[in-house]
């Protein structure tokens, strides 16, 4: 649970700019707007310390973001290298290197320090650091074994990769459950039923109150035979639980069928390449169950009209 | 007229009724149009005469418009005459069943093809006919469309978005029995065979599947289209031809490459399904028979709105899709694979080996029967196919018993309808389109139990010898050129299947075929025995009634099993005349000595607890034809306690099916124990446990005094489907076991029967269902819970009772009982979520409508047919429709609405899918808003209007419905005139004048006026005068050589309400009892008067059947000319219709009088003027002058009907004049 909003907060500050213009009000937002500002500060100080009166705004944030590119990918890579010496924490040579490795002169950082004309900035009003949701505690952590030293990270929840406990013991008792799912499903089918009832037209069985026992309206069908005969959705369903082999071979030889009417209209007049093409597919059924069954063969061309 | 195909005796080969061989025909259909639902093509008939000098050819051709008819390429003169499209062609008050029963069959049998009739006669052009006595091929080519068929093709055309084939819009051919004559002109005759080429043009997205080979498809020129080029190389008659058009898709068997099945669009994966046992089907028949399947291919069409579930046509079969189903389904499966198996029974014995006539259709419906039959056993195993042949034995025999008569073989010997061999039904069984539909269902169901009675007799080795020679001669018959008179080895009669038999048995078993394939009716037994324990001896009774209709005597042997202490004994005893009493010793002393295990039938030897029997008898149970080896009904008296015994350890499911039924008699403790302990026997057949619930929920109403323990069948289904843990709850569905997925399925249904005190459902049980319902849960389960969730439903309908009635009041909310709230909730929560997750087939809808209608039935909600009526609609699925309609057939009886029953009437008459139609009417007639019996509002002349128009025009085109149309006013009104017409005007006047009244002198009046209207408009084979013979006698001695099923129609008796109408007009003016001899005498002499007169007539001229038809013919051609000839008339068509009354045409050439010839001259001049003045005149004038001559004709073409043909020659130069 905690993941995806530290990733949020780390994607938001390298993109930087994205929260700002819009007014959250997120601790996490508010944290991070408060260290922008800063950044805006220490912007215009240098600005002004190079002897600029004004700047656009779009210049400021122009160089905002490149200052907040640049402290963020100090931080990175120092962080990069200090993973590399499989330590958690970066130490001063981490950061040294960084700088070196960006070809910055870290010789001039602390003249640069010194220099006179600096200002002094203000560090950022305390905001309240962006609580970190507190992850799920499910079950207990284990503890580290002898063998791994004890500043090496803590083990995750044990329901991330051992087992997912369900959080409620189940009723075992089966009377209780048989009882609860035939009520349940009288419940849905009633509220159902009388929902489509409701919605649409109804016939019924008493003329002082049409509302007593509506029955849905019965609706003719053009083909009635195929809801009739064809299994619903729903029993499909158990069918496919309970077997599921069959499924195979039905898509199989369906397309016995589907080839032997798609070459009619496919095939043209007089073209005799797609009359070919025609043929091909169902040699291929042959092919595939030899049958010689004459309602598989090809349909045949007319044969060539004489003039009259 | 039928002697050709009648008379087996006489006649061993097939003769054809036709003066032509039929060798090949063409079709083509170059244009279906699914838009305008219309179909153009041609066919192209090839025949070889077999007589010189043929100048007349008879086709079948219903509703086809045909443009040319052209022979060897000459034009060729035709008519089309059919006298099925209005029976009776006049406005007669009579509405007589009889009068139209006869009237319809002889239109059938007027264009019958087993006769050589046909409704399109050509003429053959003269150039042809003169050419000496050369025999040459004619090749007979007719131009022909459909518009809008309205049988024998039917269009699906779905109203959705999208092209045709996207609409998954398709078209099929259909028919009950030889209906091809609907979409194209053929001898539409199942024993005429020929080869046949098939030719299908349809759009490029579309496939047609016909009979035959597919030879190739080719496309059109214009890319859009292909044609489907068919061969049929094996002779096939015309009535087994079909046709399938859509955009189906394709499966190739994976089992067998040859065989292909199509289905709609979306629905491959259940085809892939429901076919993938096909081929356990074809191998089993293949190998019983030895035979190989006929055909080189086999396809499987599934089409909505299927006429029948199953139709079998030469290689292919039309399924109704509603039969595939997915893996999920458990009830359907069975029901399926035996639809599949039917239908390929058929197409060895049906399709591929036809029938030589009518009468032999037994033969093949009683084989392919049996043989699927054979398949039930060696699939579903003994049980299942015991207890189907007894399903199937009592179905048989209600009907029987009750309507009085199926006869396999009817011979109508002489052509005379006197000889009617079933005079006890309302419709001729000469034809199988005047057959009702119910009847038609008996009759197949006969024929396959008599195999089964054969095989009994010969054994099942030889049996199957006996279609294996049937079909190898037809196979080799097959392959033979058609010069050979070898194709006729195809057709199957009575003579050649009994000849094989006794070839290949040696056995005789012409009692057996005498007893229940020539004679109707079954046969019913009464058992009864006593025990005589001085001699020791079982003595039996068995006695008969054969006085009641549909019953007959038999004498012969029978088997009796007894199951004693010692074990099980086999008596066969001999059913003779007078003998009643047999005595049948006994094996074993009554037993002192329990500990013994009992032997049974099967060698399985039990311990039996014997404390409940007689101490002094060994008996412990008796059965009368175990076997089912008669076509009987036992009702067999015997004590409980050997029921019981009966029940539990008898083997054969017959026998336990049997004893549960007599239980229902003993309601006793004993009895609950026994079924209960049956209920929990799972080796026990699952349908005999089904029943044993049934049984349970009624034995424990008739206790329910007496009744101890938690309400029947609880604590049972707890035991058996409810957890361990929490008895009120049921398990989660995994429905394994289909042993306890039926039981499960039943019980619930069982136990809403029960009734307490009150009468009432137990509150118990209510509850316990309502927590089923609740806590049914399938989430885990393969299978589809649907149908077990609706019998759930219609257990709650089970349980509910009439509503505690406060007269008259209004159903309201507020006043709804408590425990049907519930129940309405549940119902109305169930019906609601089929709208969201509808189940397969919709079984639940159709559970929660009828659950719907017994809740307005009960008094529960207002009676309302509205929800019904929208569920009846076209759109829903064909099971949900059923069933509104259903529950609109009660409500409008059980309201007596005459609105609905007209809105019944109406989609019988209007509804686009067939089996609607049929279904309506079929439960108009099974569940009749009122009957001949009981008077009723809704009986009044504009319902028997409607109704006679229904079955005289306006089913043509649906020989099912037609027939269909005439059970429902047979129920409806009788035999016959409907009591709520007005009486005859006539008649009554001259009777009040004389103030004499009685029913017979008001009807027959009637009767001589309807004789003069109908004659003159009947295709005329008979005069069928109805009923009243009683009183006519005197004056129809003449007439009885005359018209015959008139007279041996029997005697029908007076209608009631008739007479109670009579009585009451007759009342006011205070007239005291009617004389009838006076007022009878009087209308005798009349009558008389009128027949002598006839009689005179009758010698002087002497007609011949075709000409009185020509008047109708020439009217109907009139009003043909409109429709048949769209836009400009072709000069060739008009010329043939103008040029048709002066050369009258003979009916039957092969059975023309011999006597005819001097005074056909003389006649046909009469009739040409005739044929002249009626132009002038109008129409109905004309009809009245024929009447007395049509008669005449009519009856003379029954006198001469056996001679020779022999006149034609004579003749034929008066036809040219």
């Amino acid at each position: 649970m905690a993941d995806p909003a530290v990733m949020a907060g780390g994607f938001s500050a390298i993109v930087g700019r994205s929260g700002c213009g819009k007014a959250t009000s997120s601790p996490a937002e508010n944290y991070q707007l408060a260290r922008r500002r800063t950044l805006q500060v220490v912007v215009s100080s240098l600005l002004t310390e190079c002897g600029f009166e004004s700047a656009e705004k779009a210049t400021v944030e122009s160089l905002t973001e490149m200052i907040q590119s640049y402290i963020s990918e100090v931080g990175r890579c120092a962080k990069a290298y200090c993973e590399h010496t499989a330590r958690i924490t970066p130490t001063l040579s981490d950061a040294v290197v960084t700088l070196n490795e960006m070809g910055f002169n870290v010789d001039t950082l602390p003249g640069y320090a010194k220099r006179s004309q600096r200002m002094v900035i203000t560090a950022p009003p305390v905001t309240n650091a962006p609580v970190i949701p507190k992850a799920l505690i499910a079950g207990q952590k284990r503890t580290h074994p002898s063998h791994i030293p004890s500043h090496f990270p803590e083990f995750p929840d044990p329901h991330t990769y051992i087992k997912t406990p369900t959080f409620r013991e189940p009723v075992s008792d089966y009377q209780v459950v048989r009882e609860k799912a035939a009520s349940q499903r009288r419940d849905v089918e009633r509220a159902l039923t009388r929902f489509m009832a409701k919605t649409g037209e109804t016939q019924s069985l008493f003329k002082d109150d049409v509302t007593a026992f509506p029955l849905i309206a019965e609706r003719p069908s053009s083909i009635p035979y195929l809801s009739a005969l064809l299994p619903s959705e729903l029993e499909l369903q158990t069918l496919e639980e309970t077997d599921s082999s069959e499924q195979d071979d039905q898509t199989d030889s369906e397309n016995t069928p589907v080839n032997n009417l798609n070459d009619d209209p496919g095939a043209d007049k007089e073209n005799s390449v797609l009359l070919a093409g025609g043929v091909v597919p169902s040699v291929k059924v042959s092919e595939e169950n030899m049958i010689d069954n004459p309602y598989l063969r090809p349909v045949k061309k007319p044969k060539v009209r004489r003039k009259k | 007229m039928h002697e050709v195909k009648m008379n087996r005796k006489k006649d061993k080969g097939f003769e054809s009724p036709r003066p032509f061989k039929l060798t090949h025909q063409v079709v083509c259909i170059n244009n279906i149009n699914f838009q305008r639902k219309s179909v153009i093509g041609f066919v192209e008939l090839t025949i070889f005469p077999t007589v010189v000098n043929l100048n007349r050819i008879k086709l079948n051709s219903k509703q086809c418009r045909i443009y040319r008819v052209r022979v060897n390429d000459l034009e060729a003169p035709f008519i089309y005459n059919d006298p099925t499209l209005e029976v009776c062609h006049h406005e007669s008050k009579q509405r007589n069943l009889n009068y139209f029963s006869s009237a319809y069959t002889a239109a059938v049998s007027a264009v019958d093809p087993d006769a050589g009739h046909g409704e399109l006669v050509i003429k053959v052009p003269s150039e042809l006919w003169k050419q000496g006595d050369e025999m040459n091929v004619l090749k007979v080519y007719i131009e022909f469309s459909l518009d809008q068929p309205k049988g024998g093709l039917h269009f699906v055309v779905p109203d959705v978005e999208g092209s045709m084939a996207e609409r998954g819009a398709h078209v099929f051919s259909f028919g009950y029995q030889n209906s091809t004559r609907f979409w194209f002109p053929c001898v539409d005759s199942y024993s005429e065979l020929c080869t046949w080429k098939l030719e299908f043009t349809v759009d490029a997205s579309m496939v047609a599947v016909s009979c035959g080979d597919l030879v190739e498809t080719v496309y059109t020129h214009d890319m859009r289209k292909k044609t489907f080029h068919y061969v049929l190389p094996i002779p096939t008659a015309a009535s087994n031809i079909s046709l399938s058009v859509g955009p189906f898709e394709i499966l190739v068997d994976p089992y067998m490459h040859e065989v292909t099945h199509f289905c709609l669009p979306q629905l491959l994966p259940l085809l892939k399904h429901s076919m993938s046992y096909l081929h356990e089907i074809f191998e089993f028949y293949e190998e019983i028979l030895t035979c190989r399947y006929p055909y080189s291919c086999f396809k499987t069409v599934f089409v909505d709105e299927a006429y029948v579930q199953v139709s079998s046509y030469a290689s292919m079969s039309i399924f109704s899709t509603n039969l595939l189903h997915s893996a999920m389904i458990i009830d359907q499966t069975p029901l399926t694979r035996q639809c599949l198996a039917q239908a390929l029974a058929q197409q060895f014995f049906g399709c591929f080996i036809s029938r030589m006539s009518w009468a032999d259709e037994w033969v093949l419906k009683g084989i392919s029967g049996y043989i699927y039959g054979l398949y039930l056993k060696k699939t579903f195993g003994v049980n299942q196919y015991r207890h189907w042949i007894k399903e199937e034995l009592d179905k048989m025999v209600e009907y029987e018993l009750k309507m009085g008569g199926v006869l396999l073989h009817p011979t109508f010997g002489g052509g005379k309808d006197k000889d009617n061999p079933t005079p006890h039904l309302h419709f001729s069984i000469k034809h199988p389109h005047t057959l009702s539909w119910k009847y038609y269902k008996m009759f197949q169901c006969k024929a396959h139990l008599v195999m089964r009675l054969i095989e009994n007799r010969i054994s099942m080795e030889f049996m199957l010898q006996v279609f294996n020679k049937l079909l190898s001669l037809a196979s080799t018959a097959s392959s033979q050129k058609y010069q050979s008179h070898m194709w006729s080895q195809m057709l199957v009669s009575t003579h050649s299947f009994l000849k094989s038999i006794s070839n290949v048995s040696g056995k005789d078993i012409g009692p057996l075929i005498k007893q229940w394939v020539d004679q109707s009716a079954v046969v019913k037994f009464f058992g009864s025995f006593a025990f005589n324990r001085k001699r020791n001896v079982l003595e039996l009774e068995i006695r008969q009634d054969y006085t009641s209709s549909g019953t007959q005597k038999y004498v012969g042997p029978i088997k009796v099993t007894v199951q004693e202490l010692d074990g099980s004994f086999n008596h066969t005893l001999q059913i003779e005349e007078n003998s009643l009493k047999h005595d049948i010793p006994c094996h074993s002393k009554s037993r002192r000595n329990k500990k013994k295990k009992i032997p049974l039938m099967n060698g399985e030897e039990v311990d039996m607890d014997l404390s409940a029997m007689d101490a002094d008898s060994p008996l412990l149970w008796i059965r009368i034809d175990p076997d089912m080896s008669i076509l009987r009904k036992v009702e067999f008296e015997q004590a409980d306690f050997m029921w019981q015994y009966q029940l539990r350890y008898e083997r054969d499911v017959v026998a336990q099916e049997e004893s549960i039924l007599a239980l229902e008699k003993f309601p006793t403790p004993a009895s609950r124990l026994a079924l209960t302990d049956i209920l929990e026997q799972d080796q026990c057949f699952y349908k005999v446990r089904q029943g044993a619930c049934f049984c349970l929920a009624k034995i424990a109403n008739s206790m329910m005094s007496t009744w101890t323990g938690p309400p029947a069948m609880k604590s049972l289904f707890t035991r058996m489907f409810c957890c361990k843990s929490c008895p009120n709850i049921v398990k989660t569905n995994t429905f394994i076991s289909f042993q306890s997925y039926f039981l499960q399925k039943t019980m619930p249904v069982a136990m809403a029967q029960l009734r307490d005190i009150q009468n009432l459902c137990p509150k118990d049980v209510l509850n316990f269902i309502l927590d089923l319902i609740k806590y049914n849960d399938n989430r885990k389960n393969k299978f589809s819970d649907n149908y077990y969730r609706a019998e759930l439903i219609d257990a709650l309908t089970n349980s509910l009772t009439p509503a505690i009635s406060i007269s008259n009041e209004v159903r309201t909310v507020d006043n709804l009982n408590g425990d049907v709230r519930l129940i309405l909730e549940e119902i109305t929560r169930s019906l609601n979520m089929e709208k969201l997750l509808p189940s397969y087939r919709n079984t639940i809808t159709v559970s929660c409508l009828r659950a719907i209608r017994m809740l307005q039935k009960n008094g529960h909600i207002p009676s309302d047919p509205s929800l019904f009526k929208s569920y009846a609609e076209y759109g829903h699925f064909v099971d949900v429709r059923v069933a509104a309609l259903e529950a609109v057939v009660d409500y409008t009886r059980v309201d007596r609405s005459s609105v609905e029953l007209q809105w019944l009437l109406n989609m019988v008459q209007n509804d686009p899918a067939h089996y609607i139609r049929h279904k309506i009417l079929s439960m108009l007639g099974k569940n009749p808003p009122f009957t001949k019996a009981a008077e009723s509002p809704l009986c009044n002349e504009a319902l028997v209007d409607q109704l006679w128009k229904l079955m005289n025009s306006g089913t043509s085109h649906d020989w099912r419905l037609r027939c269909d149309a005439v059970n429902l006013y047979y129920t409806l009104f009788g035999l016959t005139r409907p009591s709520c017409l007005p009486l005859p005007e006539l008649g009554l006047v001259l009777n009040l004048k004389e103030k004499k009244a009685v029913l017979n002198p008001t009807i027959k009046p009637e009767q001589g006026l309807d004789t003069t209207e109908m004659t003159g408009n009947t295709m005329g084979v008979h005069i069928p005068v109805m009923g009243f013979t009683s009183s006519l006698d005197e004056g129809l001695i003449t007439m009885e050589t005359v018209s015959s099923v008139s007279m041996s129609s029997g005697v029908a008796p007076p209608p009631q309400g008739l007479k109670r109408k009579l009585d009451s007009v007759v009342g006011p003016l205070g007239s005291s009892s009617p004389e009838p001899g006076q007022v009878l005498q009087e209308e005798d002499t009349s009558k008389k008067f009128k027949i002598r007169f006839n009689t005179v007539e009758e010698d002087e001229i002497d007609m011949e059947s075709p000409h009185d038809s020509q008047a109708f013919i020439h009217h109907h051609l009139n009003i043909l000319e409109r429709p048949s000839t769209p836009g400009k008339e072709p000069p060739a068509v008009d010329q043939a219709v103008l040029s048709l009354p002066v050369t009258p045409l003979p009916s039957s050439f092969g059975k023309e009088s011999t006597s005819s010839s001097k005074h056909s001259g003389d006649h046909h001049h009469h009739h040409h003027h005739h044929e002249h003045k009626k132009k002038k005149k109008k129409k109905h004038k004309h009809k009245h002058k024929h009447k007395h001559e049509s008669k005449d004709k009519e009856r003379d073409s029954h006198a001469f009907s056996n001679s020779p043909a022999s006149g034609r020659s004579v003749r034929s130069p008066s036809m040219s004049d």
